[in-house]
């Protein structure tokens, strides 16, 4: 509640003050748009304090451009206020390392941030939800996003994480090839083992599966539910940034989901998202 | 000009006399004398005239007359001294004359600038009338009207959205009819005239708007 | 004349890749208001087409206009608050529907807040923003009762390109801005 008010605060300044000319010829009180975080853009430009309170983008010679008290106030309004997790100590403790220095800042260009899109498809005739996670790849000029992975249950199912012992007791025995290999055939009897016959450094592609299926028809797109983005860029922490569409000041992409995680988990973590982020 | 035929008369009866007279050779002698007293005085009273300013004559025909005199060969000190000062005056005139020339050259260039200016403000002027048209028709109206400033409803309009040093960046090429539409539709003008170019016949072949 | 400007305009060329450079802040917040003008330019037409007092050869008239601003495959998605099925639809398909609308009167309004994202270049090197922008519509009955109401986000794709064309013998270098996608969402708050 102290936050929602603090907030109508901030805001309040930036709604009076507003000046430039626009289309707008709507009478009412506007608090509301102006808080929401309008685009994930500016997500990032609040989060590193590169536009005023007004939205006004900050020139990049200017003093106030990413000032570290200026930012100070600006993050509190970028966490879901519903959620524990972003609305208490935690949050306050990213923020202090937020601004312990000018640096953590949050880069387009940056790498490590990823877009969830869950989407719906239909396979074989039946409705089924995938997420396909997606990267900003530079390219050429510019950048793009890429498809860098995909999570559908029923793929994942297909590789589970059996049990140590289980999967030792799979093997071919070194010295198979003097024998034309004639206890291949013990593989294929147990098809959902047969990835315990690859190399220990074997993981499952989902991507590829996922192009497979498509290619072959059996997955055919519906429609796209609802994005989110997994941010790794900051040092020591991960979060998550949620589209929220509700009444209230405390709207738009804000920070859904945050934890504290030092780097060597983050990795294993990353991996999901981006499996050939090391290649 | 009536001095000037005044002296023609004078100069001419002065011949007949001349000719009329040449009887005997000591009334000839006289009136060689007495020519050559009138061709003095009158040459006297002409370069007075010049050199004071008097004269209604041209200033080809000051020149030509003082070169007439000289030519004559007077032999007349005064009129030598008075043909120096007339020549030195008319140099002065003719030199004046020229910058008064070329004043009045640049005078009339100004002139039809500041008149194409007026129809450049009058475009300025149609654009503020279609933007507060209170209709579609009484804009479609004035659109046709402003049209007609125009060489053809296809001319060129650029419109400059940033300036810095020899940078310029323009707005995608419009056209005057489309530019003059989109006023319609905008209701706002949000340019100021920067620039226009004209043909033979003033009408305008190239607009270059600035954003306000 | 006509044909010569077409030709001028057909003769516009693109600047290579090697001229790519980092625009100023300056040259790009003119950029900035540059795009954000083609989405205040919609934001009319979609009052004027939309407006029961418009005649109907305007309206059209403006339809052409308002379809000009967006590229070709252009299209628009809606989704309401009660179902998040996005609905797709072709621009002038889009305001075709606008101008049909089976309301008495409408009132279209936007709100005094606009935002324009950082411009990022995509591999060609043509600049791709996104504007957002917000709207309340209002539809009345023949009785003037107000029977239909929503309020939509309105995130739309801006394309930003540098070209250069001749004009009158000069080379002129301009901003060729074009609409992209156009996302609609009704939102909660009113």
């Amino acid at each position: 509640m102290t936050n929602v008010l603090l907030l109508s605060m901030f805001f309040i300044k930036t709604s009076e003050a507003q000046s430039y000319t626009n289309l707008g010829d709507v009478q009412t009180d506007e608090r509301a748009f102006y808080t929401m975080t309008k685009q994930m853009s500016q997500f990032m430009s609040r989060f590193n304090y590169e536009e005023d309170q007004y939205g006004t983008k900050i020139s990049p010679e200017s003093p106030d451009y990413r000032d570290r008290m200026k930012r100070k106030t600006v993050l509190p309004l970028l966490f879901d206020m519903d959620n524990p997790r972003t609305n208490g100590s935690l949050r306050d403790f990213f923020i202090a390392d937020l601004t312990e220095k000018d640096a953590n800042y949050f880069e387009f260009l940056g790498g490590k941030w990823y877009s969830e899109v869950s989407a719906t498809f239909k396979m074989n005739g039946e409705k089924v939800d995938i997420s396909m996670i997606f990267t900003i790849e530079q390219e050429n000029l510019g950048s793009k996003w890429v498809l860098t992975n995909v999570y559908f249950s029923d793929f994942s199912k297909l590789f589970p994480k059996g049990d140590i012992a289980e999967q030792q007791k799979h093997f071919l025995h070194p010295m198979s090839h003097e024998l034309d290999f004639m206890n291949i055939y013990k593989i294929f009897k147990t098809p959902e083992s047969i990835e315990y016959y690859a190399s220990n450094t074997y993981s499952p592609d989902y991507l590829s599966i996922f192009f497979y299926e498509v290619k072959c028809g059996n997955l055919v797109f519906e429609k796209v539910n609802s994005e989110k983005f997994h941010v790794f860029q900051i040092d020591n922490w991960y979060f998550e940034v949620s589209w929220f569409n509700r009444e209230g000041l405390n709207t738009g992409w804000l920070i859904s989901n945050l934890v504290f995680l030092k780097d060597d988990e983050k990795e294993e973590l990353l991996k999901f998202y981006q499996p050939n982020i090391n290649k | 000009m009536k001095l000037r035929i005044k002296n023609f008369i004078l100069v001419t009866i002065l011949a007949f006399v001349t000719i009329g007279g040449t009887t005997s050779c000591g009334s000839k002698k006289k009136l060689a004398k007495k020519e050559y007293e009138a061709k003095v005085a009158q040459a006297k009273a002409d370069l007075n005239a010049i050199i004071e300013g008097t004269t209604e004559w041209t200033l080809e025909e000051q020149k030509a007359r003082v070169e007439e005199i000289e030519k004559s060969d007077l032999q007349n000190q005064e009129i030598d001294a008075l043909i120096v000062k007339a020549k030195e005056v008319l140099a002065r005139e003719l030199a004046e004359a020229e910058r008064a020339a070329e004043e009045e050259r640049l005078r009339k260039i100004e002139e039809e600038n500041r008149a194409k200016a007026e129809s450049k403000t009058s475009i300025s002027d149609y654009f503020a009338i279609i933007a507060a048209a209170p209709d579609a028709e009484t804009a479609n109206e004035k659109i046709n009207e402003a049209l007609n400033l125009f060489a053809s409803p296809d001319v060129p309009v650029l419109i400059i959205v940033y300036q810095m040093g020899d940078i310029i960046d323009f707005d995608a090429p419009t056209t005057a009819e489309k530019y003059l539409n989109y006023i319609k539709d905008q209701k706002s003008v949000t340019v100021r005239v920067n620039n226009v170019k004209y043909d033979d016949n003033d009408k305008i072949t190239e607009l270059e708007l600035i954003k306000k | 004349m006509k044909k010569i400007f077409l030709t001028l305009l057909f003769g516009v060329f693109l600047l290579g890749n090697t001229q790519a450079q980092e625009l100023s802040h300056e040259r790009k917040q003119a950029v900035d208001s540059l795009a954000l003008e083609k989405v205040r330019d919609l934001s009319k037409y979609i009052k004027i087409i939309g407006s029961k007092e418009t005649p109907w050869s305007e309206a059209n008239r403006v339809i052409d206009r308002a379809e000009e601003l967006f590229a070709p495959d252009a299209e628009i998605g809606v989704s309401s608050l009660t179902t998040n099925e996005v609905q797709y639809y072709k621009v002038r398909q889009y305001l075709e529907r606008l101008m049909r609308l089976n309301y008495d009167r409408v009132e279209i309004d936007w709100y005094k807040i606009e935002y324009v994202s950082d411009l990022q270049r995509q591999p060609d090197g043509t600049y791709v923003g996104v504007i957002t922008v917000f709207q309340t519509f209002k539809g009345f009955d023949k009785e003037g009762r107000l029977v239909y109401q929503d309020t939509t986000k309105k995130d739309i794709t801006v394309y930003v390109k540098r070209k250069e064309t001749q004009i009158g013998g000069r080379l002129i270098g301009f901003w060729d801005v074009m609409l992209g996608d156009m996302r609609v969402k009704e939102t909660s708050i009113k």
